[in-house]
């Protein structure tokens, strides 16, 4: 199997360099990826290889186009700043709205969750000049963010109907200020047990076709492999056989115990 | 954290001369090699030194080290990054030294800019009083947050770690990189020209003169806070050959890179306390088998997603040895990375069996723990 040179440059080719070509494209690495959510990235690209498919893993900087060749794209967690550039940018390339018209996958993260809705709110009240601000979204999702009464930091676990309609249990770690509210064409990706979600309303992430949201790192994608295969499936269009891997289970089970002891 | 009267901690520290050492990485290390530049000044005279060795840097920590030594008149302080702006207020510090300012903690992260903040006040309220401050110019926040200092001594460390600082702080642009150094593409703010320079292993003086540190930690981010170091003990009257010689005399600064017995296993300690930090200290684990121990307790940080931020890759084919509290999530890391590993959760169990010395690589608690492990 080939590897990428670094992990700090995540690009590169996964797999036996025979099978199937599918394309991961990590979208504005160094504006929305202070959280690890570049490991979301690595988690797809891996979990391709180790099935016997190609991953091509791109990594997308402000000013370069998006390939429009991609299955799935991914946006991460950033600062306000960070994610006022990347949505400027993302609406001046228009490659995620092309996208998911052709249906490819669209998974955003945190600050890539808010980018992708109608609007959302930054600013610093503490400070001069720091009012808040209302940005416009790239309006893939029916959902605005605006100022939350409280950070939401900490431990999330939430019930998620997976692909099948079975209920399964998604773990990680929260960290936003922004509070997040469904409309009418967007519905909540999982139920929260611990942790705020959405908005504390018991709701957490979203879904929109193959537009699918959420708030917590982790990498989410990680510590719940079957939202990624579920991601995998969705861009694929076919089911992918299960893959046991018993670190994760354990991994799992004391996420799970930890949160819910806390709680 | 033992939040003192700020009146107590400035009636302590009144009347002496203060250098004080901040960053994110590497402040302990650099205040170590300031305070023996200065110890070796001194000569016989070591009572006049207070210098918080164990690494304690918050109020509480400042004040009880000042507290033990009533008659040293000259201070050197590591300090952290949320107590600066106070003890330039309550100081009067001569000396700042920045080392740099990368997320740490990436459940606090969003606390990083106000810091930077509170720098910049504090240094502009200090005016004609404040610090002069060894600053790294290779560090966007850094330059910017020192913008309000009466004088700036720019240290160019040669630093590499650049993930941390895509934006502009001053007005959210995007930064670019050159030969020569880093600018905004949206304002004036750009990467100072330096007085001290770190090239490969040797430091250039203001005037030229090239010396080499040839310290006894290793790597090469240490050649970099000895320049800062070599810079701030100048700025206090230290010469040149002293400092080495003093900076020379540091080996294990508060354990680190320092080398233990632990259930029965020659260990050395490598601390990482952040993606930046990891970059720098797993090039120097070299032992065939490397242990690596990860918690999540608030000082390690609560979230354990910067994992994925730490190229693990480069282990492939050694014998790893995964351990601490979150050794399960550093597990699955491994297994992402096609890096073979065992986990043993327990730190004495993981060091268990080590016929040949192992290096060992550990957030911040666990480190800690190690240490006492160790008796170190």
């Amino acid at each position: 199997m080939s590897t990428p040179a670094t992990t700090n440059d995540v690009a590169g080719q996964y797999g036996p360099g025979a099978g199937p070509r599918v394309e991961i494209v990590l979208v504005y690495q160094s504006l929305l990826g202070i959280y690890g959510d570049r490991g979301n990235a690595t988690v797809l690209a891996r979990r391709l290889a180790w099935r016997g498919f190609d991953a091509v893993l791109t990594v997308v900087e402000p000013g370069e186009a998006l390939p429009d060749t991609g299955h799935v794209y991914l946006l991460g967690g950033g600062e306000d700043a960070a994610q006022i550039s990347a949505v400027r940018a993302l609406q001046a390339d228009g490659g995620l709205h092309r996208a998911v018209d052709r249906g490819a996958v669209v998974f955003a993260v945190c600050a890539g969750y808010q980018i992708v809705g109608r609007t959302f709110t930054v600013g610093d009240p503490s400070v001069p000049g720091g009012e808040d601000q209302v940005i416009e979204g790239l309006g893939l999702l029916d959902v605005t963010t605006t100022r939350g009464p409280r950070r939401a930091v900490g431990e999330i676990l939430s019930r998620w109907r997976g692909r099948d309609g079975q209920e399964s249990l998604l773990t990680g770690f929260e960290n936003h200020g922004g509070w997040t509210r469904l409309g009418p064409d967007a519905r909540p990706l999982a139920d929260v047990e611990v942790g705020i979600g959405n908005c504390d309303d018991g709701t957490e992430g979203a879904v929109a076709g193959t537009v699918v949201a959420t708030y917590p790192h982790g990498p989410v994608l990680a510590r719940n492999p079957a939202l990624a295969d579920h991601l995998l499936s969705l861009a694929l269009g076919e089911d992918l056989a299960p893959l046991p891997r018993p670190e994760i289970d354990t991994l799992r089970a004391q996420r799970l115990a930890a949160v819910r002891a806390r709680s | 954290m033992l939040r003192l009267d700020p009146d107590a901690l400035g009636e302590l520290v009144a009347g002496r001369r203060v250098a004080m050492v901040s960053g994110t990485n590497g402040k302990t290390t650099t205040t170590h090699f300031l305070a023996a530049a200065v110890r070796e000044a001194l000569g016989p005279d070591t009572d006049r030194l207070v210098h918080n060795a164990d690494g304690a840097n918050l109020h509480g920590g400042i004040a009880s080290a000042l507290g033990e030594h009533p008659r040293a008149d000259l201070a050197v302080l590591e300090t952290d990054e949320r107590v600066v702006a106070d003890l330039v207020r309550l100081g009067r510090p001569e000396v700042l030294v920045l080392l740099n300012f990368s997320r740490d903690q990436l459940d606090r992260n969003h606390e990083i800019k106000g810091l930077g903040r509170s720098w910049r006040e504090a240094l502009a309220a200090a005016g004609e009083d404040g610090p002069v401050v060894v600053a790294n110019a290779d560090e966007p926040l850094i330059v910017w947050a020192v913008q309000t200092a009466r004088h700036v001594v720019w240290v160019d460390t040669a630093t590499t770690w650049t993930q941390d600082a895509s934006l502009c702080p001053q007005c959210g642009s995007p930064l670019v990189r050159g030969p020569e150094g880093w600018r905004c593409t949206g304002c004036d703010l750009a990467q100072p020209p330096a007085t001290y320079r770190v090239v490969d292993d040797t430091i250039v003086r203001p005037d030229g003169t090239v010396v080499t540190p040839a310290l006894n930690v290793p790597g090469g981010f240490n050649v970099s806070n000895a320049a800062c170091a070599l810079a701030a003990a100048e700025l206090l009257g230290v010469g040149t050959e002293a400092a080495l010689t003093g900076m020379r005399t540091v080996t294990s600064p508060a354990g680190r890179f320092g080398t233990v017995t632990i259930s029965g296993s020659r260990a050395r300690l490598l601390l990482a306390k952040n993606p930046a930090g990891w970059a720098e200290a797993l090039p120097l684990a070299t032992s065939a088998t490397v242990v690596l121990a990860i918690d999540s307790a608030a000082a390690d940080g609560r979230d354990v997603s910067w994992l994925w931020d730490v190229e693990y890759e480069q282990l492939a084919g050694r014998s790893v040895v995964a351990t601490g509290p979150r050794a399960a999530d550093l597990a699955v890391r491994l297994t992402y990375a096609g890096v073979e590993h065992r986990t043993v959760p327990d730190l004495a169990e993981a060091l268990r069996g080590h016929p040949e010395p192992v290096d060992v690589v550990a957030t911040y608690t666990p480190f800690q723990r190690l240490r006492k492990l160790g008796g170190l």
